[in-house]
């Protein structure tokens, strides 16, 4: 580079933002990429059959929600979006329509600490595997933290 | 007087964006390939608001097909070899987490048993899958 006595011909006063747009637009690429691959889903818990048979004082404060076939009668897989129709679940020993289920779960588990919120599911075999996924998706919408924890006991 | 040389010319190509270009597919790759999950397109459950699960990598994929086709990662298993091959899977891995993809057409009870099964074979919990509505399939 040859340096001539005039004044600085090629001197730029603003700072070059191209690198910078490059690398934002290749992270706004990565992240559009990546975003749908993620999985989404609910952790379930299984307890143990070695533990045994929970201390009744726990018993008495579990919040068992029970999908009947008889209340809920929907064995094939919902052909449109949102909570099967004409559907009523049980939370313990009340009846509720399934459109009612996150308002009541979400006063039920709101006086819980966050480490005794778990709501136990106890489905029945033959009702549709999306219908419970979404009648559990709606039981702990309004529930920060919500465990679901899996009914193993013959019924 | 010399004659004109050209004074900045180059011969050798440039490849500094070659490099850039590469190094970043490169990056791509890496970052997406633990999240290209393997085994059979199933068609998921869908749920308006599904937590994100973060995949730490430490993470037993289970697939199970309409049929009731049982999937450990991207073998096809038969139904009596399931618990087996779970268990297999689970030595000296019980903080990782069995994630179950279950066809939307599925019952219950079919998930059920296979959640059992992950159960006795030493997990503490699964993961069932779902997706968003407006989330396109993904598939295996």
């Amino acid at each position: 580079m040859r340096i001539d006595g005039g004044g600085p011909s090629g001197l730029q006063s603003e700072i070059n933002v191209t690198p910078l747009v490059d690398v934002v637009l290749v992270l706004l690429i990565i992240f559009m990429v990546i975003a749908p691959l993620t999985l989404r889903g609910y952790d379930v818990n299984i307890p143990g059959q070695a533990a045994g048979a929970p201390p009744d004082e726990q018993a008495a404060e579990q919040i068992v929600l029970a999908i009947d076939l008889a209340g809920c009668p929907v064995v094939d897989a919902p052909d449109s979006a949102g909570l099967p129709a004409g559907c009523r679940v049980r939370l313990n020993d009340e009846q509720l329509p399934v459109a009612d289920l996150a308002r009541r779960t979400t006063d039920v588990f709101a006086a819980r600490a966050p480490s005794d919120r778990v709501l136990f599911l106890a489905a029945h075999d033959r009702l549709n595997y999306e219908a419970v996924m979404r009648i559990v998706d709606a039981a702990r919408s309004g529930t920060r933290d919500l465990r679901i924890g899996l009914v193993t006991e013959a019924r | 007087m010399r004659p004109a040389r050209p004074a900045n010319f180059q011969s050798a190509i440039n490849v500094t964006p070659l490099v850039d270009v590469v190094l970043v597919l490169l990056i791509i790759f890496m970052v997406i390939a633990p999240q290209l999950h393997s085994g059979p397109a199933v068609e998921l459950p869908t749920t308006d608001r599904p937590p994100q699960k973060p995949d730490d990598g430490r993470q037993i994929l289970v697939a199970i097909e309409r049929g009731g086709t049982l999937w450990v990662g991207s073998d096809r298993v038969a139904a009596d070899a399931f618990f087996d091959r779970i268990r297999e899977a689970a030595h000296g891995r019980s903080d990782w987490q069995v994630v179950i993809k279950g066809d939307h057409r599925l019952s219950f009870g079919e998930v059920r048993r296979a959640m059992l099964a992950v159960e006795a074979a030493g997990f503490k919990d699964v993961g069932l899958i779902a997706e968003r509505p407006d989330e396109p399939a993904q598939g295996g």
